[in-house]
Parts: structure tokens; C-alpha cells; sequence
């Protein structure tokens, strides 16, 4: 097959950047990554891509498609020529550009340093007995286990593009890897570390994390899984955490978001005075609608028994966040079959051995 | 659609159309017999969670929702309708989860009932009214109802987030080439405009926590869709509409620019097309006067 391509060429020496078509002759079965392969092959050495393992496992071939991020590796063209399309390919965003395809990893590889990547198991000697981890405890952080570094979550950080310095969703979802992970012990340390300024509260909920893994590892649900983790275990000292927290009072209380309240809750009263202004501004349109008397759902008593009814259960934490997907059942079956060794509990490091793996 | 019979669907308000959002509510319920939609209001029901309670409480969240959707299922629709991004995904999210899961689905329906709710048997959609009104012929249906139409007005859609994305859960369309609100617009006579920061995100989710940073986001579709021409934003969620309407003056503060961008809600664009008053579409409740793009039109 003839296949057509658009791609933008980024010269460091002098700074230029040029749009340039290829045309090339194809098999059927090439992927973008094979058609880049024909390009520098036969017409064009100086082209600049990384590439590895050809088969979504090494996380090098991220780079944009017609504005999506994703592994050249993982894309067929057949449906793109057959639909007469001709794709434009960028490099990923939110990393500095270094040649053509190629963007400079350091900023991304700093961030998952921030995050301690490693297992931090409280103790400095190896225990006598082995310690055995169930299948199901493994289950709690399967889909961030799968995360192969590429990148693609990172390039349509719409809190990025913003704040450069966000600690972002590869790294973020890293963080979550340990922090669910019951044989490490750092989970308090590690959450005060994510809760700072540019940790998981600069998450904008934009989702594009979510849509772009080609690993299906859900950042951005790993992202919340990290809340629901900091506040279980009361470090919920930020701002985000204090938004989020007023919401559950709004509705255990109303059932409706207790709105005009929201803004000192969050802020702290002073702050929010200093917004005065801007507040009195949009009172005059009546976006600050009047806390009393409150606005109170029908029947709400059965919210509020429902807060003290699923606290009872067992699923605090990240263990209530739903995962989808085949990991699904699995985490389902493993708080059924085995209440007290629920996913997100910790293993008491006294007790090694394989008594504490949770079987 | 008024043609035929009206599709009765149980009507999800969410907390800012009863709020702060009241003219999302008014508008609405103004249009929507002109669009063939008998809205049934639920009464039983509470905040969706935002995405927060999902961060905060994630079981607590899972059972709100749940909840929601019993009582939408009482009514005997097979449609809940939404009129906000954020509810979308929550309700779809939990929606999904419990479909998908008999087991799960057990254990909220039996909590549900302890505390005397009804269960929930997986049988209802959530959909976004701007779903309801470009699926199916609701297109050619518009240029009817839109028979004052927006000739001359360059209207900008921006679509936000949650309606978008993740696309395994909302699924309505391409995330990243949206179609249905330029079909709407374009129904109701006016001319899109195009962008590329109209799937991108508003800010809302952190403007109280993380200003900065989410006024660098803002920043982006109002300046693009000022820089192509439009003389109007429209959007389908109240989220993203407080966002950009009453947070764009602080623009002015860190950029200098006064952009007096008019944000118009779905139901409120669909509402000037469709001739309807000032009491019913309460322009009077922004913070960005919708005069300039009302007098072009009358114009």
C-alpha cells in the first residue's frame, strides 16, 4: 500500500521547524513505527525517532498522531490509507523536543525519582520466612503494574501544560504502585510526600490520561486512589483534600452541594475574605446562593445512613474505587473471599512470614 | 421531535442548575416540550459526588450514585437525563460498574433498601441532553424549533471534559473530533467555529485549590475562540460555564485582556434559536453581558 505521512521535523542546530511529507510503499501489515523504519531507510537517514522492542512493551515509540499521543508500534496504518487520510506525526507534548520525534525524557524520569520508586518493605534484614503476597493483594495494583513509561499520559496533561512542574500521571500512578502495595510500609511518608503543592491535587480531571495509556493503567484512577488513600488516612491537610472532603459533609448533610459554603471550607476563612470582591461581584448575578436556609434533598436521611451504613464495610480508601476491566471481579473476589486481608491493608512487618501474605 | 410523542425521561438536575446555575435549570425546563422531552424531575435524589466524593469516600460515592439511578428507574424511563458534564460521568461511571458486576450490583441494591431506597436493576442509560438532541433525526428536527435561528452569529462550542472522556465510559462520539454540538449549532443556524482547545479542559476541577494553574487552562479557549471571531461560547456543562463566565475576569487581572466573552449554556443557545423570553433564559444571571451577541442577532 501507498502510505502518506506528514511529519514535523525539528532541526536543533538551527532552531527550524518544517512540516514534510513522505510517501512510501508499505506492506499491508506495517504499523507506523514500520512505515518510520521505510522512511529512514530509503529515503530519509537523518530522521530522528526512538524505537526498541516494536511490540508495546519497551514505552520508547511515543509520539503524536494527528494531535493524539500514542506508540507508533501500536498503530496500523491499513485503515488510514484506506480512508484517504494523511496523518500528521509530532512529537509528544510537555517535553522539551530534542530532534524530529525525539523529546528529551529527563523532566518525565525526574518526576518518577520524586515518587521513591522502590519497595521500602521496614525492615533493613532479610526475615527468616518467606513472605508470601496473595494473588489477590497483587490484584489492588495490577493496572498500575503495567505502566511501561512511555509517556503518552504525560503529552495531554492539560495540569501540565499549566504547571510544568505537576508531578503528572505516569509518575503519580508510580506512586500509587507503592503506596498499594502491602508489603511496603512507607504509605504515610510516601502520601505527605504526593500531597504538596504540585502532587495529586493538581490533578485537573481532564482525563486524557485515561484516554491516551496504551496500557490501560488509568492514571487518572490511580490519581484518585491516592485521595481517597491520603484522606483515609487523614493526611488531607491541602486544599484539594478539603474540597473533596466538603462534598461527603454537603451530602450526609443536604444531599446538595452546600456551594457558597465550599469556598471558605477549602481556603480557610481569611483567604477566602480576600476574594471578597470577586465574590460580592458574582453575588450581584446570584451565583452565591444563600447557605441558610440550607437546600435540602428529599428524603437525604437515607444518604446519611448510607455514609454510616458503607463504612461499616470494609472498603475505605482505595478499595472502594471500582477498577473495571478484568481486574474488576478480581478485587471484588478478594474482599469477599477474604475480609480481613481487604486489598489496601497493610502487613504487619513483625509478623514476616508467610502467615502475613494474606492467604 | 414534538411531532411525535414526547419521550418521557427522569430529569437529573444536579446541585449547580438548583445553585448557582439556575438559568441551566429554567432554560431547560423551557425547552425541552419544544424538543419532544417530557422531563419527570427527581425529587429523591443528591449530589453526584462531583468527582469528589469518588477521591474522597470512593464506596460512598459508588452507592449516591446508585441510589440516583434507582430512583430514575422508579420513574419507568429507560433514560436519565443530564444537563452537566461532571453528573454524566459520575452516573455513567457507577452505572457502568454496576452493570457490569452482578455481584457488586447485589451488594449496593441490598445496602440501598437497608436504608429504605429502592435497589437498582441495571436498567437505565444516563445521557446527556446535548445526546438526546443530536442522536437519532433530532438534527432536522432543530431547524424547526430553532426557527428564529443565530444567522450571522460565529459561535464557538466548547465541549469540556467529562462528556468526552474517558470515551469507555461516555462513548457518545470521537473524543477527540467531536461532532454534536457544531451539528447543533449549525441546526439552529448559526456558524461553529473551530478551535483546538474545545475539548481541553476549563479549570473548574481545581480553581479553589490550585488557581494558577487552572486559569492557565482557562485561559486557552477563551483566547482562541476570541481570536477566531466568535461572538459566543456555548457549552454543555455548568461546570465549565462558572468557570469561564464569572472566573474571566481574573484574565483580565493577569493578562491585561478584557475578553467579554459570552458563555451561553446549551439549553440557553438552543433557547434564543427557538424564540424564547428573558424570563426563560435569565442572561441577566451571567457575569459576562450576552448583550453585544443578542443585539448582532437582533441586528
Amino acid at each position: 500500500m501507498d502510505v502518506a505521512l506528514k511529519i514535523w521535523r525539528y532541526n536543533p542546530q538551527r532552531g527550524e521547524r518544517e512540516l514534510r511529507e513522505y510517501e512510501v510503499d508499505a506492506p499491508d501489515w506495517a504499523c507506523l513505527l514500520d512505515v518510520l523504519d521505510l522512511i529512514k531507510d530509503k529515503h530519509d537517514g537523518t530522521l530522528a525517532y526512538r524505537k526498541s522492542c516494536r511490540m508495546m512493551i519497551c514505552g520508547s515509540c511515543g509520539m503524536r498522531m494527528d494531535g493524539r499521543a500514542i506508540l507508533a508500534c501500536k498503530e496500523p496504518m491499513k485503515p488510514i490509507v484506506e480512508a484517504g487520510h494523511v496523518p500528521t506525526i509530532a512529537p509528544m507534548g510537555n517535553l522539551p523536543v530534542v530532534k524530529d520525534l525525539v523529546v528529551d525524557m529527563e523532566p518525565f524520569w525526574g518526576k518518577v525519582r520524586a515518587m521513591k520508586p522502590w519497595l521500602d518493605p521496614g525492615y533493613d534484614e532479610v526475615p527468616e520466612k518467606e513472605r508470601i503476597v496473595s494473588q489477590q493483594q497483587v490484584n489492588a495494583i495490577h493496572k498500575e503494574a503495567l505502566c511501561i513509561m512511555c509517556g503518552c499520559c504525560v503529552s495531554e496533561c492539560n495540569s501540565m501544560e499549566s504547571d510544568p512542574e505537576f508531578l503528572g500521571p505516569a509518575a503519580l500512578a508510580k506512586g500509587f504502585r507503592f503506596v498499594g502495595d502491602v508489603r511496603d510500609q512507607a504509605d504515610i511518608s510516601r502520601l505527605n510526600e504526593y500531597n504538596q503543592e504540585h502532587g495529586i491535587w493538581d490533578c485537573t480531571r481532564c482525563y486524557f490520561c485515561n484516554e491516551r495509556c496504551p496500557k490501560g493503567v488509568d492514571p487518572r484512577d490511580a490519581i484518585a486512589k491516592l485521595g481517597a488513600e491520603s484522606i483515609k488516612q487523614k493526611v488531607d491537610h491541602d486544599m484539594g483534600a478539603k474540597h473533596a472532603k466538603w462534598f461527603v459533609t454537603s451530602a450526609k448533610t443536604t444531599g446538595w452541594l452546600r456551594e457558597t459554603e465550599l469556598v471558605p471550607k477549602t481556603q480557610g476563612t481569611f483567604s477566602a475574605l480576600k476574594e471578597i470582591g470577586f465574590a460580592l461581584n458574582l453575588a450581584k448575578r446570584g451565583k452565591v446562593p444563600p447557605p441558610f436556609p440550607p437546600h435540602v434533598a428529599k428524603d437525604v436521611k437515607e444518604a446519611r445512613a448510607l455514609h454510616d451504613l458503607v463504612r461499616t464495610q470494609g472498603r475505605e480508601g482505595a478499595a472502594g474505587i471500582v477498577q473495571g476491566e478484568k481486574a474488576l471481579s478480581m478485587i471484588e473476589h478478594v474482599l469477599e473471599a477474604d475480609p480481613d486481608h481487604a486489598a489496601a491493608s497493610r502487613i504487619d512487618p513483625q509478623q514476616s512470614g508467610g502467615k502475613s501474605g494474606g492467604d | 421531535m414534538a411531532a411525535t410523542e414526547p419521550k418521557h425521561v427522569a430529569y437529573y438536575k444536579g446541585c449547580l442548575a438548583s445553585l448557582s446555575a439556575k438559568e441551566l435549570d429554567i432554560s431547560t425546563q423551557a425547552l425541552a416540550p419544544k424538543l419532544g422531552l417530557e422531563l419527570d424531575e427527581l425529587e429523591s435524589v443528591t449530589c453526584c459526588g462531583a468527582g469528589d466524593i469518588h477521591e474522597a469516600e470512593p464506596d460512598y460515592y459508588l452507592h449516591l450514585n446508585a441510589r440516583i439511578l434507582a430512583y430514575a428507574e422508579q420513574t419507568g424511563s429507560d433514560t436519565l437525563m443530564t444537563i452537566c458534564n461532571v453528573c454524566t460521568l459520575n452516573l455513567r461511571q457507577a452505572n457502568w460498574q454496576l452493570k457490569n458486576d452482578d455481584e457488586l450490583r447485589a451488594r449496593v441494591s441490598a445496602n440501598l433498601e437497608t436504608v429504605g431506597a429502592p435497589p437498582y436493576e441495571g436498567t437505565v442509560e444516563v445521557k446527556h441532553l446535548l445526546w438526546l438532541i443530536a442522536e437519532g433525526d433530532g438534527y432536522e428536527q432543530l431547524k424547526t424549533v430553532a426557527h428564529k435561528g443565530l444567522k450571522g452569529l460565529k459561535i464557538a462550542p466548547f465541549y469540556g471534559c467529562q462528556i468526552l472522556r474517558p470515551s469507555k465510559i461516555l462513548g457518545f462520539e470521537d473524543p477527540d473530533k467531536p461532532w454534536s454540538l457544531e451539528a447543533i449549532i449549525e441546526a439552529c443556524g448559526g456558524e461553529p467555529v473551530d478551535y483546538p482547545a474545545k475539548i481541553k479542559c476549563c479549570g473548574f476541577p481545581i480553581i479553589q485549590a490550585r488557581e494558577e494553574t487552572a486559569l492557565g487552562e482557562l485561559i486557552q479557549p477563551i483566547e482562541q475562540a476570541s481570536e477566531a471571531g466568535a461572538d459566543a461560547i456555548v457549552t454543555p456543562c455548568p461546570l465549565c460555564h462558572l468557570s469561564l463566565d464569572a472566573w474571566q475576569s481574573k484574565l483580565k487581572k493577569s493578562t491585561g485582556k478584557d475578553f467579554a466573552m459570552p458563555i451561553l449554556h446549551l439549553s440557553q443557545l438552543i433557547g434564543v434559536a427557538a424564540g424564547l423570553e428573558e424570563s426563560e433564559l435569565k442572561f441577566k444571571r451571567h457575569v459576562v453581558s450576552v448583550e453585544p451577541m443578542v443585539e448582532k442577532l437582533e441586528a
